[in-house]
């Protein structure tokens, strides 16, 4: 072996040691960070999310409306300077916890945003309660999140599952027809979210006498085309809780052209009258979309002008919990020092009587939204949304 | 037997596999002349996809498009062909051409690092967001409307005969190629022993640029039908396409191209009919059931042995 290839082995194996030993001891628990900084130099919140990866348009969009909030907040010489720490999970809970290793480890972040999904925040859970950290979701919707044992850490400012999927359901009944016998198809996207609405709806479906169908297709699914054909005559909604407006999309104009009659239900992942625009179809949603809100209309032109391209409905509310977190960040400030616990204790208070989603802000002791209600609307033949229960 | 969820599954099936069958012809194409798993040439369908999405916003976008459709489908398969072609060609020379003479995991792992650069990078260009070709809305929904129906009521709309077709002409037009072209001679001589094709004359390098540019053109085409029937463009499409491309090259026998013709539609057929007839949960475990069932009858794939032209 020469001389300059053997120097060359030493040199890699020193870099593969020096990473091993840097990896490890980011994977060390967070006891090692200090959870106390001063406010001078500003307070870091980490942003936990899929910013790569097949569900990098979700999280992209979260991220860009966290970085937006923070864009106008840092402009007000007088508010406390906040900085954004990206973690990219890639919607993988195994990549959440090593984010959620590094956040914690992190002696200047106070907080976190995020992440994205339920699966992913049961993995980070006890990693960052353990470093002392908030984290506040605005999409994790599964039930079960609150109100146990993160509850104090644990927030998020969008509704559960356990108020969308029954009020979606009732709708089906009340103003739908669907009745004791008919059928309904539900369609899961085998994410989290999905099947963890998906089972609400059927469960409350089923109670009610009702036949349901119950499938399930890739979020990664490029076509529905044979799964459509298996909604029968006797159908009469198709209910689909996807992440994706334009998978919901796809599958009601698939329906059309197989010549399919049953009504299109989508969740609040769907609620985007760019891509799901099918006339006739009905989406519930937890707050007006902020596309159409007039007062947000100039908020909304810029964030398309700085961010190119579009947005979805899981990206506003995280701009409201960048917003709680500064007020949070503010309050805690006020003795120029700043720390997890204080954090954690202010933004649990934190109330914005107006936020961009429409509605005030607060969050109850569990952690959830208070007053959270679910609206539904019916797509028009203009493919704009017009509310109707 | 319901018959109308039976030519459904059998119409939807043979439109996927033709999609498969494009994206693996150019899989086992590499593997015949380098022995290399390309994992980036599924991104290089991902590129074909936006090239195809980029003409549809120029020409005034899905809902007010400006050019006749055949017109609008020629400009669309021509550039994301070349478009196609043209990275192909870069992957190869920048990225695996100095790697031949490496140990064989060196080049896979670099066409896996191509893979994610290029998924970031569209990522970054693009941004995130799924767009949508929206083809339901060219001329006011003409384009589906149009076609043809199936007894029993199945309507076959022209953007899947468009796909289907589209796809045969293509595979039988790299047949010919292969078959009678000097290039094509080449090719699979190439194929066939390397350093005996350069010791006779063929210059091996120009080969390889050939066959990357053919291979990846033809994933560019495929993105584009993609869209014309599928509708959605997002940065990480070319993943799961290529997976199933890839297994659809395995399943046929990698190295042969009618074995990636017949393995992408079984592939496709198989997706299909799992879902209408078994379980649309578990279409995914079925489709790689029949690859270890292919796998454990006939190691080499379906046409592995008795291929006629090798590449």
């Amino acid at each position: 072996m020469s001389r300059v290839r053997r120097v060359g082995l030493v040199a890699v194996a020193a870099a593969t040691a020096a990473v091993a030993i840097v990896a490890s001891a980011a994977a060390q628990p967070a006891a090692v960070a200090k959870s106390t900084a001063t406010c001078k130099s500003g307070v870091s919140i980490g942003f936990m999310g899929p910013i790569t990866g097949p569900a990098a348009s979700i999280g992209d969009d979260q991220l860009h409306w966290a970085q937006y909030f923070v864009g106008i907040w840092n402009k007000n010489k007088h508010h406390v300077k906040i900085k954004l720490v990206q973690g990219d999970t890639q919607l993988d809970p195994s990549k959440g916890s090593v984010v959620a290793q590094q956040f914690a480890s992190n002696a200047a972040i106070m907080g976190v945003i995020g992440p994205a999904s339920s699966s992913v925040v049961e993995a980070v859970a006890p990693v960052l309660k353990k470093a002392g950290l908030a984290f506040a979701s605005g999409s994790a919707t599964r039930v079960s999140l609150t109100g146990g044992a993160y509850t104090g850490f644990f927030f998020r400012d969008v509704p559960n599952d356990g108020v969308q999927g029954p009020t979606a359901a009732a709708y089906m009944q009340s103003d739908l027809g669907v009745k004791k016998g008919d059928s309904v198809m539900v369609v899961d996207d085998q994410e989290s979210y999905s099947t963890g609405l998906a089972d609400i709806v059927q469960a409350t479906l089923k109670a009610k006498g009702i036949t349901v169908d119950r499938e399930s297709v890739s979020q990664k699914a490029t076509d529905f085309s044979s799964l459509v054909a298996k909604v029968g005559s006797s159908t009469k909604v198709v209910y689909l809780p996807f992440q994706l407006a334009t998978e919901a999309q796809l599958f009601s104009q698939q329906m059309k052209a197989q010549g399919k009659s049953a009504v299109v239900f989508g969740s609040d992942g769907t609620f985007d009258s760019a891509n799901f625009n099918t006339p006739g179809a009905y989406v519930s949603f937890f707050a007006p979309d902020v596309t159409t809100i007039a007062k947000d209309a100039k908020l909304v032109a810029n964030f398309k002008k700085k961010f190119s391209g579009g947005t979805t409905p899981f990206g506003a509310p995280n701009f409201v919990l960048a917003q709680m977190y500064a007020s949070a960040a503010t309050k805690a400030c006020k003795d120029g020092k700043i720390s997890r616990a204080e954090v954690r204790k202010d933004l649990a208070k934190v109330v914005v009587r107006s936020t961009i989603l429409g509605t005030p802000m607060k969050f109850t002791a569990k952690g959830d939204v208070a007053g959270a209600k679910f609206h539904v609307f019916k797509i028009q033949a203009d493919g704009s949304y017009k509310t109707v229960g | 037997m319901n018959w109308n969820l039976f030519l459904t599954e059998l119409v939807a099936g043979i439109t996927h596999g033709s999609v498969y069958a494009l994206i693996a012809l150019g899989y086992s194409m590499v593997y015949g002349i380098l022995k290399l798993l390309n994992f980036a040439h599924g991104d290089v369908y991902m590129v074909g996809s936006f090239v195809g999405f980029g003409l549809v916003t120029v020409f005034g976008g899905s809902e007010a498009l400006s050019v006749n459709v055949w017109i609008l489908l020629f400009v669309m398969l021509f550039c994301a062909m070349l478009a196609g072609g043209l990275l192909g060609v870069m992957i190869e020379r920048f990225a695996y051409r100095r790697l031949r003479a490496a140990p064989r995991i060196a080049p896979l792992i670099t066409a896996l690092g191509v893979s994610f650069f290029l998924e970031n990078s569209a990522q970054l260009i693009l941004g995130a967001q799924y767009q949508s070709y929206n083809s339901y809305g060219w001329h006011n929904g003409a384009l589906w409307a149009s076609g043809f129906t199936l007894p029993s009521g199945v309507h076959v709309g022209l953007p899947q005969v468009i796909v289907v077709v589209g796809a045969v002409v293509l595979m039988l037009g790299l047949t010919v190629f292969v078959r009678n072209s000097q290039l094509g001679k080449a090719m699979r001589a190439t194929s066939f022993d390397r350093e005996a094709a350069a010791m006779m004359g063929i210059d091996v390098d120009r080969v390889i640029v050939a066959t990357f540019f053919i291979g990846s053109a033809l994933a560019g085409a495929a993105g584009v039908f993609n869209g014309l029937v599928y509708q959605q463009v997002w940065p990480y499409m070319g993943f799961q396409a290529g997976l199933y491309a890839f297994i659809a090259a395995v399943v046929g026998g990698i190295g042969n191209l009618p074995g990636a013709v017949v393995g992408g539609l079984v592939i496709g057929l198989a997706q299909s009919f799992s879902i209408g007839y078994i379980s649309s949960t578990f279409s995914d475990a079925i489709v790689f059931a029949v690859l270890i069932a292919v796998m454990v009858v006939r190691p080499s794939g379906l046409l592995g042995r008795a291929a006629v032209q090798k590449v």
